[in-house]
Order: structure tokens, then C-alpha cells, then sequence
């Protein structure tokens, strides 16, 4: 079954080409992906992201079932802010990434696309098993999520709310009026610019706003985001793609995301971790930016003296810096700063070297 | 803004253009198909004297998100490629008739041409 987002009709007369992905119908382009992705960097985009999900975490034991069941430990994510996570199988592998907000006595977690379902059955088994007074409950159809980014982002939401948005902290969340909605906000995106999210209920609150937005960020030719330049704009910045980068199981050590595991708490996977951790030896996600012409793309073999050391997980071109980049596990010894491997597209190889994250620099704008 | 759909070209079904000159014919993708692509950032063509059948590769066109095989309308022998498309694929947007033409075969069988369209049965589809 293919869901459509509740702005489905509003996308549709803005021109939008549509795309499945994840069982909804969303907008992968309105002008083109190209023009999307330079408008965020430069100036400030909006996107309809009610493809991810919500599942609100209720009861006096929820934060212990969110440190069981994320590598953060949610004592230290006091009301108020927000932390980017990740759910994982006991073998250590991650079920999904995710954002948690913590808003007065609840906290509602962000599952990606298709795994609401999949998450809050989790929950609510591990929250059985572990006899913690706790509740998972998927709202992912009572909300529209809306997220605005880029350098303008701020001063185009602020015509429309009261509430002075320089109080809003880097991944801080908190209830807000934007144009007389009611609904949460969050200092949060996927872009690597300055941005803001939106969670609103109900969902036909969100086509007013979903306008007046456009109208409010006019003067800085605010422009709607289609899903093509999401993926662009996230893998420019390293940034992972669950169903990409932990396609057949992966660990946070192996995604690059040990920044995010708090060591000082239990949860599950931990053990699994450590012993990954211990070996040390394991793939790890690189970062590769072409030097030959060519566009790598997502399965394609990464070679070293023609034998294969693995495959890519995301691939594109990059609109800032118009050459090839990729994201794909090696191991230790072939992700060297500057170690030059091959990527075959369409049989041929394209040499690309390995750099550190992120492609593109937080000022690339200013300097283009 | 309305596509343009040159005169005095054939066309395919599947949005290729062809200009036919003696024995050779200068294939590209038309407006429509540019339009639809919007963005073209790589293309790779095919080696100079290649022999290609009907319905085979002829060359891959990106864009930013995806990768389109424009299989060849005709049989012939590649004598010329637009080299300029490997450091400018854009201009197959800007000017897809013109400067972004594709490639250039020697017809081999001109009976082929027979099941191309005209610019008005284009247009029609």
C-alpha cells in the first residue's frame, strides 16, 4: 500500500514529480534538484517529511525505556532538548536511527520511514520484558512534520511566531505557535544548515502553514524541497540514510556514530559493542570524493589494485562541488585520509580518494 | 513553458531525435525528454567506430538521481560524438536540438528509417 503525505494536493500544484519511497507517495523534485539543493545551502528551502514517523513514549518508566533501548542514556537529556540515537538488536546491529524529543513528561521518538511500526512493537516488548511501566503508541498518521533550512531558515520563521526562535538551542525542542498552529519544534535537520522541524497535529493544520511559510520566506525566494535534494543535501554531509548505510545489518562503530553512544549506561547492544570495540578491526563507513568523472552510485563495487573491498551504500553527484561522492564500509587499512581507490560504474573504474567528513564545508555558501 | 518539437526531424517513441544528413544520422533526446530529466550532469558516450544495433546502448545520460540508457533508434557506425558534453552535460538542457546533440552514426540500413516519426506524429503522443 502507498500512503500519500496530507500535502499530497498542495505539492501536486506546485508542480511536484512524485516518487515512492518507503510506502509514501512524496515529492522527489518541484524545479530541480540541482536548483533545491543550492537554494537550502544559500537561502532557505521547506520540506514535507511526513514520510518519518511519530511515536509518542508515555508512562512513569519512559525514560528508562528510552536508555535501555537507545545507546543514549535519557537522564541526561533533560526537558526541553532533543538527541539524535540509535535502537539496536541485541548483536549490536541498529534497527533504526532516530531523533527523541523531551517535551514536559513525554517523549516522542522520530523512526524513519516504514519503521514505526517496527519500533514501537520494539518497544513495547523490551518495556514487557524489562517490566517498565512505559508505553509506545505510533501517531506517525495523526502528524504532519515540516522541516525549514537553510541560512534564512530562522528569519523566515520568525515572522511567524512570537516566540523569540534565538531561545531555541541547537537540538532543543519545545511547544510553539508558528501562524496560530500549535505544535513542537525542534532546532534539528538533515541538511547541515541552520534549520528547524515542525511536528503538527492535525494534519490539516499543516496546509495553512505549509503556505504561509512559502509566503513568509518569499523575500528570500523560499522555494519547496523535494526529496531528490533531501538525499543530496544530507550525503554532502555525511549524514547516513538508515535503509543505505545499514543495509545488512551495522553497527553504530561500523556507521561512524560511536559520538553518539553514552558508554556510562546499560542498553541493549552494548555488550555486542564492546566486543566489536575490542576487535577493532571492523568496516567502518568512508568517505570518497571522485577525481575522475563519473557518478557513483548506491551498489557499486569499490576496488583496490582490481580486487573488490567493498560496496558503495550512497552515492551522487554533488551539486556544491559537482564531482562524484560516495559513502561505502572498508576496512581500516583502506580508509586512510587520501588513499585512492576505484569505483566501478557501468564496468569502468573511477578513481576516487578517501577524506574526511564532511564533502562540504558548514561555510561552503559564503564562499560560493 | 511549452516543449518544443523541432520540424524536419524523426523522431522515437521513447524521445529520441535523429537528423538525417546523406548516410549519417545526429541523434540527441528531445525538449520533453531534457525537461524530464531536468539536470543532466554526466554522460557517457560511446568510442568512436563502434558498431551498434538497433536497440542497443548507445550512450547513458545522469542526472543528479538518475541514470537513463538511450538505446540507439537505429543501426549504424558512431563517427562522431559531441566531445563537449563530458565537460558541459548541461547543454543538453539549454540547447537539446542543437549544440547538445549526442551522436553521430553512419546509417546502415536506411530501411530502419521507415518506422521513425515525423515531427507531427510526435507532437501527437
Amino acid at each position: 500500500m502507498v500512503s500519500k503525505s496530507p500535502l499530497y494536493n498542495i505539492h501536486k500544484d506546485l508542480g511536484a514529480k512524485f516518487t515512492e519511497f518507503a510506502g509514501f507517495e512524496m515529492p522527489i523534485q518541484f524545479s530541480s534538484i540541482k536548483d533545491e539543493h543550492l537554494t537550502v545551502r544559500r537561502s532557505v528551502g521547506l520540506f514535507d517529511v511526513s514520510h518519518m514517523s511519530n511515536v509518542w513514549i508515555t508512562g512513569k518508566d519512559a525514560e528508562k525505556l528510552i536508555s535501555l533501548t537507545t545507546v543514549e542514556d535519557a537522564k541526561k537529556i533533560g526537558d526541553g532538548k532533543s538527541q539524535y540515537t540509535a535502537i539496536l538488536r541485541e548483536d549490536g546491529t541498529v534497527i533504526d536511527d532516530t531523533i527523541f524529543m523531551h517535551v514536559g513528561e513525554k517523549y516522542m521518538i522520530i523512526p524513519n520511514a516504514g519503521m514505526s511500526t517496527t519500533v514501537t512493537k520494539w518497544l513495547n516488548d523490551k518495556a514487557k520484558e524489562h517490566n517498565l511501566d512505559a508505553k509506545a503508541e505510533d501517531v506517525s498518521r495523526d502528524f504532519v512534520i515540516l522541516a525549514i533550512q537553510g541560512p534564512k531558515s530562522r528569519e523566515t520563521l520568525q515572522k511567524l511566531t512570537d516566540t523569540d526562535l534565538m531561545t531555541v538551542k541547537f537540538f532543543g525542542c519545545q511547544y510553539i505557535d508558528v501562524a496560530d498552529v500549535h505544535c513542537i519544534i525542534s532546532h534539528t535537520g538533515y541538511t547541515g544548515e541552520l534549520g528547524f522541524e515542525l511536528q503538527i497535529t492535525p494534519t490539516k493544520e499543516a496546509e495553512k502553514l505549509f503556505l504561509k511559510l512559502l509566503d513568509a520566506g518569499k523575500e528570500f525566494n523560499i522555494k519547496p524541497i523535494g526529496l531528490g535534494a533531501r538525499d543530496t543535501l544530507r550525503l554532502e554531509k555525511c549524514f547516513i540514510l538508515a535503509g543505505n548505510e545499514f543495509e545488512g545489518g551495522r553497527t553504530p562503530l561500523e556507521a561512524i556514530m560511536s559520538w553518539t553512544i553514552n558508554w556510562d549506561h546499560e542498553f541493549i547492544g552494548k555488550d555486542a559493542l564492546l566486543k566489536q570495540k575490542e576487535r577493532g578491526d571492523y568496516e567502518r563507513l568512508t568517505c570518497l570524493e571522485c577525481i575522475d568523472k563519473g557518478i557513483p552510485r548506491h551498489g557499486c563495487e569499490m576496488e583496490k589494485d582490481g580486487e573488490k573491498v567493498g560496496v558503495v551504500a550512497s552515492g551522487t553527484l554533488s551539486p556544491c562541488l559537482n564531482t562524484g561522492i560516495a559513502m561505502g564500509y572498508l576496512r581500516p587499512d583502506y580508509r586512510e585520509k587520501g588513499n585512492i581507490l576505484e569505483i566501478m560504474v557501468r564496468g569502468k573504474p573511477v578513481k576516487a580518494k578517501v577524506v574526511k567528513p564532511p564533502f562540504v564545508p558548514k561555510d561552503w555558501a559564503q564562499q560560493h | 513553458m511549452a516543449e518544443e518539437v523541432r520540424e524536419g526531424l524523426r523522431y522515437t517513441e521513447t524521445h529520441e531525435w535523429l537528423k538525417i544528413q546523406g548516410d549519417t544520422a545526429i541523434i540527441g533526446i528531445t525538449d520533453h525528454a531534457q525537461a524530464e530529466l531536468t539536470d543532466i550532469v554526466f554522460v557517457e558516450l560511446p568510442e568512436g567506430g563502434k558498431e551498434i544495433k538497433k536497440g542497443e546502448e548507445l550512450c547513458v545520460v545522469e542526472s543528479v538521481k538518475s541514470v537513463s540508457e538511450i538505446y540507439s533508434p537505429i543501426s549504424g557506425k558512431v563517427v562522431d560524438v559531441n566531445k563537449k558534453l563530458d565537460d558541459s552535460p548541461e547543454i543538453i538542457n539549454e540547447s537539446p536540438y542543437d549544440d547538445g546533440w549526442l551522436v553521430e552514426l553512419e546509417i546502415k540500413d536506411k530501411s530502419e528509417l521507415d518506422g521513425l516519426l515525423d515531427a507531427e506524429s510526435y507532437r501527437k503522443m
